[in-house]
């Protein structure tokens, strides 16, 4: 059965996956920020 | 502790005891205590995945070690969400298919009978290791910071924990977790606004980053790759996701959570979910890590955190003249943390003399106590914690701290209890009772691991840094289960020899990697979930397949 949000699984998990990419380019730039 | 505190903390963890049971009222089958008769929403099941991994030392030494040494731990959890993902894809729908009680019993479908026993006799041997240290590991530092004492402490939780897990089942597991979650979650908010709050007016949060920044705390990202250290970009990513696949996939304490899913879809989103939250938690708490450190850097903090250590120093010769010393470092380094905007350089060399007072500190504490490797890294939060908050958020804490280790504990013997029973009792000793008998003798043995729990823990306390070498010997058998999972779930042609063989050559090759001391402890799993992988694939061409 398809997911609750974003239609299908591949979107859902491409999604968990990009969210990841931005959190970890937020936290090399917090880091930037404040060293 | 002031009796405002109290209250706050029995009614927290109270409340939430009894609504865990008043949910779980009915659970007389097997099925529903076990699994809930698998009707468990994805809410439920996320919060509880989370607060079955965050344990009490989470929470006390994940924000001292922010003070420490900064926020790249942060970078231990970064293969996590692509963990959850993998599952989601394989380990969730095989299992939810072949309508399992543990991850072992798959095995028992896939290849045969002896390759399900050997594995769940290592998670019965790598979780019984741990058990215990869920519990002394925080009765240990409330017994300094608070006075508690530590028999009692262990005791009263390791009681609470299995009077409601024996009584209720899984379903009361996932609904006190549940809650705990959230009282982990309001805890740990509440203890970042007062830090922020309690800095001085003219610093304020910017301030304080800028301190912390200044002092290397603020790292979260190190792009530097090296073999020996977990903690950067490269082995996050991938060193991570193989310790998520382990603990996520092929850990029943874990597995356990989301097998009462009411569907496929319930439980990937419990997983991914989990994925979602997982790094900004762990974010947040170092980040008040760094908040407290920029508190102490205006509020002078005690030369030692671990009070008992600290009255021991005092009684030195050599104490006065270093205490002069401290002093005067920190008097040092707060003048020039007014004026970091104008003289970074000068901060820092006053941030490092500062570090290097704190050093001969503990190397003091070393002699005078005897102990080596002195480290007080677990009290700078909870210290923090007792002496500065207002009366009634210092019992909120707490009960966050508590709620982490009955959380953690629970999930724990209560996935021991069932591959003890499932894996062992019913398909060994006793094949053919009914479903009564079953319930009765999960519920026995969820007592005898919570009791068993108990009087580890009572030990692990007097023995220090063994019980550290024996949680890393229990964990040196993650690589060889995942690596029997990987067969399992992706190949067709290996057989049950094959993947026997499989895990013990992999096993023998972690065990070899340890004690010749090769590589760092993050990259024996991979790599002995490479060999089980490699030898089962070969051995598959000279097994004979079974007859159809």
């Amino acid at each position: 059965e398809p997911p609750p949000i974003l239609g299908t699984w591949p979107r859902l998990y491409t999604a968990v996956l990009l969210f990841l990419a931005i959190l970890i380019a937020l936290f090399y730039w917090f880091g930037q920020v404040w060293s | 502790m002031k009796l405002f505190d109290w209250v706050v903390l029995l009614l927290a963890l109270g409340g939430v005891i009894f609504y865990g049971l008043w949910k779980a009222r009915g659970s007389n089958t097997t099925d529903s205590y076990l699994r809930a008769g698998r009707t468990m929403p994805w809410y439920a099941m996320a919060l509880s995945i989370m607060a079955t991994q965050a344990s009490a030392i989470t929470f006390i030494s994940t924000t001292g070690q922010a003070y420490v040494d900064g926020m790249r731990f942060v970078q231990f959890y970064l293969g996590l969400p692509i963990a959850m993902v993998i599952l989601s894809v394989t380990a969730v729908p095989v299992f939810h298919r072949a309508n399992v009680y543990t991850a072992y019993e798959y095995l028992e479908q896939r290849f045969d009978s002896k390759v399900r026993l050997l594995v769940s006799i290592l998670f019965l041997i790598q979780r019984g290791l741990a058990v215990g240290l869920a519990l002394s590991a925080p009765a240990i530092v409330l017994t300094v910071i608070l006075g508690w004492s530590a028999e009692a402490t262990t005791i009263v939780m390791g009681v609470t924990v299995v009077l409601y897990t024996a009584l209720g089942g899984v379903k009361a597991i996932t609904w006190t977790d549940f809650y705990q979650m959230l009282i982990m979650m309001f805890g740990l908010g509440i203890a970042l606004v007062t830090a922020i709050w309690l800095l001085p007016a003219d610093v304020g949060f910017l301030g304080a980053l800028e301190v912390a920044g200044g002092a290397g705390k603020i790292n979260p990202i190190v792009t530097a790759f090296s073999w020996n250290d977990r903690y950067n970009l490269w082995s996050g990513i991938f060193g991570g996701m193989f310790l998520a696949l382990s603990y996520f996939g092929c850990d029943q304490s874990q597995v356990q959570r989301y097998l009462t899913g009411s569907s496929i879809t319930q439980s990937r989103l419990s997983l991914l979910f989990n994925g979602l939250a997982k790094l900004p938690m762990q974010f947040v708490i170092l980040l008040t890590g760094c908040v407290v450190f920029a508190f102490f850097t205006y509020t002078q903090p005690p030369l030692l955190f671990q009070k008992h250590a600290q009255s021991q120093i005092e009684k030195a010769a050599e104490y006065p003249e270093l205490k002069a010393r401290y002093d005067a470092a920190f008097a040092k380094r707060r003048a020039a943390a007014g004026n970091i905007a104008q003289d970074k350089a000068a901060y820092q060399a006053a941030a490092a003399e500062f570090d290097a007072v704190r050093k001969q500190g503990s190397q003091l504490a070393e002699r005078v106590l005897g102990e080596k490797g002195f480290n007080d890294t677990n009290y700078i939060f909870l210290n923090f914690v007792t002496t500065y908050l207002p009366a009634g958020l210092v019992g909120l804490v707490i009960a966050a701290i508590l709620a982490a280790a009955m959380s953690t504990i629970s999930g724990e013997i209560n996935s021991l209890a069932t591959v003890s029973i499932i894996d062992v009792y019913r398909r060994y000793v006793n094949q053919n009772a009914d479903d009564r008998h079953y319930l009765w003798a999960a519920r026995i043995a969820t007592t005898f691991w919570g009791i068993y729990a108990v009087v580890t823990a009572q030990f692990a306390r007097n023995m220090g840094s063994l019980v550290e070498a024996v949680n890393l010997l229990g964990s040196l058998f993650y690589g060889g289960i995942l690596g029997v999972f990987v067969l399992a779930m992706y190949t067709k042609r290996v057989g049950p020899w094959a993947a026997f063989l499989g895990v013990i050559a992999g096993e023998t090759a972690i065990f070899a990697l340890h004690f010749s001391g090769m590589t760092s402890f993050l990259w024996y799993n991979v790599i002995g979930c490479l060999v089980v992988i490699a030898v089962g694939l070969g051995l598959s061409f000279v097994e004979k397949k079974k007859p159809a």
